[in-house]
């Protein structure tokens, strides 16, 4: 349900994309209002992380728009989002595994500031550091600062690739199947911090478990094969029938 | 606990104490050894070995920080000395015999050299992995060829008879001061990399290293990163090219042939691909191979003359890749853990090093990359 009033901090509108004769994205419309929390379900392959990526630039939609902010960024590289106040997790981790924890928290909020090619340090430092600190803990690795990424378990680096997007302050925080590999209580201890996020953040979340997508978001969407094929409040998706259908895989093709 | 407090109370700077230590006996060690040795061991174990690991590291700058294997830092530091070569003869040689000032030379030879560095890697910080690999060893060549046929700047016959500045001397004059020189600046060159490994710079170089989709996707120009991580690099190997001209006096393309190419890839590996302090050590060892083959005994009655130099530096190798990934480097690791308390390395494990590369080698780090690449390395 579109919070109504309210700007929209992103509009895709017809996005298609497809790779060689692969339609990962068949004519996708969605739009998202400032602090507004979207949950995408939908299967393997429904083309969820495809849409993910085309929202944080890594790749340009071959039919459509898509606008940050009012702005056509369409064919706006990745590296320029961060000024956009996109900041996003991936499904499978990507870390500088070679660096500690505060320094993969420090290149991601330096990554927001200015001075990425400063070959010397300055006060400034001090300050990113002191964020990278405080963004370890909001995690729970408060304690692993000083920690090889390396030598992290699974669920510590889940935690570090959220704490790495929520440490720049995004307006907008795309999180690509955060629970995934977590134990319950961890999930728990994740769906909790999302909803304690700022209620001006807008938050878009991939993900396969229900009791998290559910618990956080305030609109669903179901994408299947490339489209969205249902939308509503979490208490409209979890009565539907065609959901638990194609969850269940009990239909083949739904189109 | 807030931040600040958290950040004082860690071990921040006893961890790298036995680190910091051992170097400041090695160059402690080098002060003093010239008192002890011959004039030709300072000159050509010494000297050559120190402005090879300069050269030497500049590679493994690019190597460690940013996982580029460059080819083409032998090239760079060749430019360097054909360009002072020119500049500075004055009659009598191939080239453009400028006869201008030994100074000036070496501004012109840097200048020029990191100005072409920074061309170089805008073209090759396009690719990654093996793809750069061979469009650095294409630069190394097609210079090597360049210098060689372009008679104007040099010919085959290389340049001869470069003058160096009054203070150096002439060849064989004072072999301490061109050796305190390249000391000098090789302690420069590498507390000045270290340094920047830790600063924003130096540390998204790490990040782009070891992912750098999450980098421009965290709002880095990953290109102009590695581009400008080149140029760097190219300043430090026009350094050594610098001390190399004023040592050998003389500079022809088979100086930056493919064994020379090949030669400061071995001399990285030898020492240990993922720390800058391998450059120097494995330089010293290839020099040492190289001059002490001859002595010792045995060798010759088994066929291994110096004339198997090659050989021999390449069993070395062999043993070396196979034996310790991390070159001497990693061997000294080892046997320090081996005599040091426990408590040493549990202290010493996380962030005493984190400019060093992660425990895989930064070949393989940047292959894996490159299967990425094509997705977005046009951004």
């Amino acid at each position: 349900m579109t919070t109504t009033g309210t700007a929209q901090i992103l509009q895709l509108s017809g996005i298609e994309k497809a790779f060689g004769g692969v339609h990962a994205l068949r004519g996708v419309d969605i739009d998202v209002a400032q602090g507004e929390r979207l949950a995408i379900l939908g299967p393997n392959g429904a083309g969820k992380t495809t849409l993910f990526n085309v929202i944080a630039g890594d790749f340009a939609p071959t039919v459509g728009t898509v606008r940050i902010e009012g702005r056509d960024v369409s064919t706006a590289p990745a590296r320029t989002r961060p000024d956009l106040g996109v900041a996003r997790t991936y499904q499978r981790t990507r870390l500088f595994p070679g660096l500690t924890v505060e320094d993969n928290l420090y290149v991601a909020i330096v990554g927001k500031e200015r001075g990425h090619l400063r070959i010397f340090k300055n006060k400034k430092d001090r300050v990113f550091r002191e964020r990278a600190a405080r963004a370890a803990q909001r995690v729970w690795l408060g304690t692993k600062l000083d920690t090889k990424v390396e030598s992290l378990s699974h669920g510590e680096q889940r935690q570090l690739e959220l704490g790495m997007a929520m440490s720049v302050h995004p307006s907008l925080l795309l999180l690509d199947e955060p629970a995934s590999g977590l134990s319950q209580g961890e999930r728990q201890r994740l769906t909790e911090m999302l909803l304690s996020l700022e209620e001006s953040v807008t938050l878009i979340i991939i993900e396969h478990d229900m009791d998290v997508a559910l618990s956080v978001a305030d609109r669903v969407i179901v994408m299947h094969d490339g489209s969205v094929i249902a939308e509503g409040t979490p208490d409209e998706i979890r009565a539907n029938q065609m959901v638990h259908d194609i969850y269940l895989g009990r239909t083949g093709s739904l189109e | 606990m807030t931040a600040a407090d958290n950040n004082a109370s860690r071990p921040r700077g006893r961890v790298v104490t036995f680190e910091r230590a051992l170097l400041v006996f090695a160059v402690a060690l080098l002060l003093v050894l010239p008192a002890f040795t011959s004039d030709f061991f300072v000159s050509f174990v010494l000297t050559q070995g120190l402005l090879l690991g300069i050269a030497a590291a500049s590679l493994i700058f690019l190597a460690a920080y940013g996982g580029m294997v460059s080819l083409a830092q032998t090239l760079l530091f060749g430019v360097s000395g054909f360009v002072i070569g020119n500049a500075v003869t004055t009659g009598g040689s191939k080239g453009l015999n400028l006869g201008l000032d030994p100074w000036l030379g070496v501004a012109l030879g840097v200048g020029i050299t990191t100005v072409l560095a920074f061309f170089l890697g805008a073209v090759a910080s396009r690719s990654t992995g093996l793809y750069f690999l061979m469009i650095t060893l294409t630069f190394g060549v097609i210079g090597f060829y360049f210098f060689g046929q372009v008679t104007t700047f040099s010919g085959f016959g290389g340049i001869n008879q470069v003058r160096a500045p009054d203070f150096v001397g002439t060849p064989g004059q004072f072999p301490e001061r061109l050796y305190f020189l390249a000391l000098a600046v090789s302690v420069i060159v590498y507390v000045v990399l270290r340094y920047i490994a830790r600063t924003p710079f130096g540390l998204s170089l790490q990040g782009i290293r070891d992912d750098h989709v999450r980098m421009s996707s965290m709002g880095y120009n990953v290109w102009v990163h590695r581009t400008l991580a080149f140029t760097l690099a190219g300043f430090v190997a026009s350094l050594a090219g610098v001390l190399f001209i004023w040592w050998n006096r003389q500079i022809d393309p088979a100086s930056i042939g493919m064994g020379e190419i090949l030669a400061l890839l071995i001399i990285a590996v030898i020492g240990g691909i993922n720390r800058l302090e391998g450059a120097w050590v494995g330089a010293i060892v290839f020099v040492m191979v190289n001059n002490y083959v001859r002595d010792v005994p045995g060798l010759n009655q088994i066929g291994l003359t110096e004339a198997r130099f090659n050989t021999i530096i390449g069993l070395i190798f062999l043993i070396i890749v196979l034996l310790s990934p991390d070159g001497f480097i990693g061997i000294g690791q080892r046997v320090v853990r081996l005599l040091t308390p426990r408590a040493w390395h549990t202290s010493q494990a996380p962030g005493s090093d984190s400019g060093s590369g992660p425990s895989v080698t930064a070949g393989s780090r940047s292959d894996s990359g490159s299967g990425s690449a094509e997705t977005t390395g046009n951004k």
